[in-house]
């Protein structure tokens, strides 16, 4: 009971530095108003939230903190990937040609924010959008599929995400 | 920033301008549901991000820079949360994708005249 509470305090106050940096961002200022304002709002936000925002059940630290600067190289690597699916999909769209299919394959991120984010990515990759997430079960509706095979398919899709996401995470 | 700065936002704003162009094309172009959803949420993401990166090149000062990075990154996340929902709920109630037709007119061979 008394670690559930720690865990419980901690995760609050997780949520709540993370609010208030935000807060201090938006607003840009140092007034007493600004700061007392900012603090109630996340004080009350994070009390309601930090359950969803922080998972009990993730109990590492590593889990929701990222390694910055993999982070950088990795949403980066995410920008490229989107102008590069943006140019495939207008020429898919000029030419009218296409091979849509749904693919399903399974990850091997342990996390549950590891795989939230790489749900996200797969949606920006060349023509794919997640359909769905169960657990570590991905299904994919892949816009230009070049493969039937699910393993194959699977590394195409996630392969150059998944293994940056496992060394930003895990 | 001065010319520098507005040379990269132009360029952004003219990426912009095409891909938010190409996401409305393929809504009305494609038939089904999800190959709808694939045009629209990927070119619009890339117009809205490109419209994004063209304002931080005019940014006047670092706190105005800092919010844009601040809504880009919300942006990032929510956009293709909003498409994935949508792409949830038609896969969820059942509706088949789309597949192309293959229209293989017989070609006629100049060797066997019928």
């Amino acid at each position: 009971m008394r670690t559930v509470n720690a865990w419980r305090l901690m995760r609050f106050g997780i949520s709540f530095g993370a609010l208030y940096a935000v807060w201090i961002v938006f607003t840009a200022s140092v007034d007493a108003f600004s700061l007392f304002t900012g603090a109630i709002g996340s004080l009350a936000i994070a009390a309601l939230t930090h359950d969803i925002f922080i998972a009990q059940h993730e109990a590492s630290l590593r889990a929701f903190v990222p390694r910055p600067l993999v982070l950088v190289g990795f949403l980066a690597f995410l920008v490229y990937s989107m102008y590069l699916s943006s140019v495939q999909m207008l020429v898919a769209l000029i030419r009218g040609r296409a091979n849509p299919r749904v693919v399903h394959f399974r990850t091997r991120l342990k996390t549950d924010l590891a795989r939230m984010v790489l749900a996200n990515s797969i949606t920006f990759t060349p023509g794919t959008i997640t359909l769905d997430l169960n657990d570590d079960h991905l299904t994919v509706h892949w816009f230009l599929a070049t493969t039937r095979h699910s393993r194959a398919a699977g590394d195409i899709v996630k392969g150059k995400f998944e293994d940056r996401l496992r060394r930003v995470w895990s | 920033m001065g010319i520098v700065g507005e040379f990269i936002a132009l360029i952004a704003f003219i990426a912009a301008a095409i891909f938010g162009t190409a996401g409305i094309v393929g809504l009305y172009r494609f038939p089904d549901p999800y190959a709808r959803l694939q045009a629209s949420s990927l070119c619009g993401t890339t117009a809205v991000f490109s419209i994004f990166i063209g304002c931080l090149a005019l940014a006047s000062s670092l706190a105005i820079a800092a919010r844009l990075l601040v809504i880009i990154m919300f942006f990032l996340i929510s956009s293709p949360t909003g498409g994935h929902i949508v792409a949830k709920f038609a896969w969820n109630s059942g509706i088949d994708p789309w597949r192309p037709e293959r229209t293989e007119r017989p070609r006629r061979r100049w060797w066997k005249r019928a």
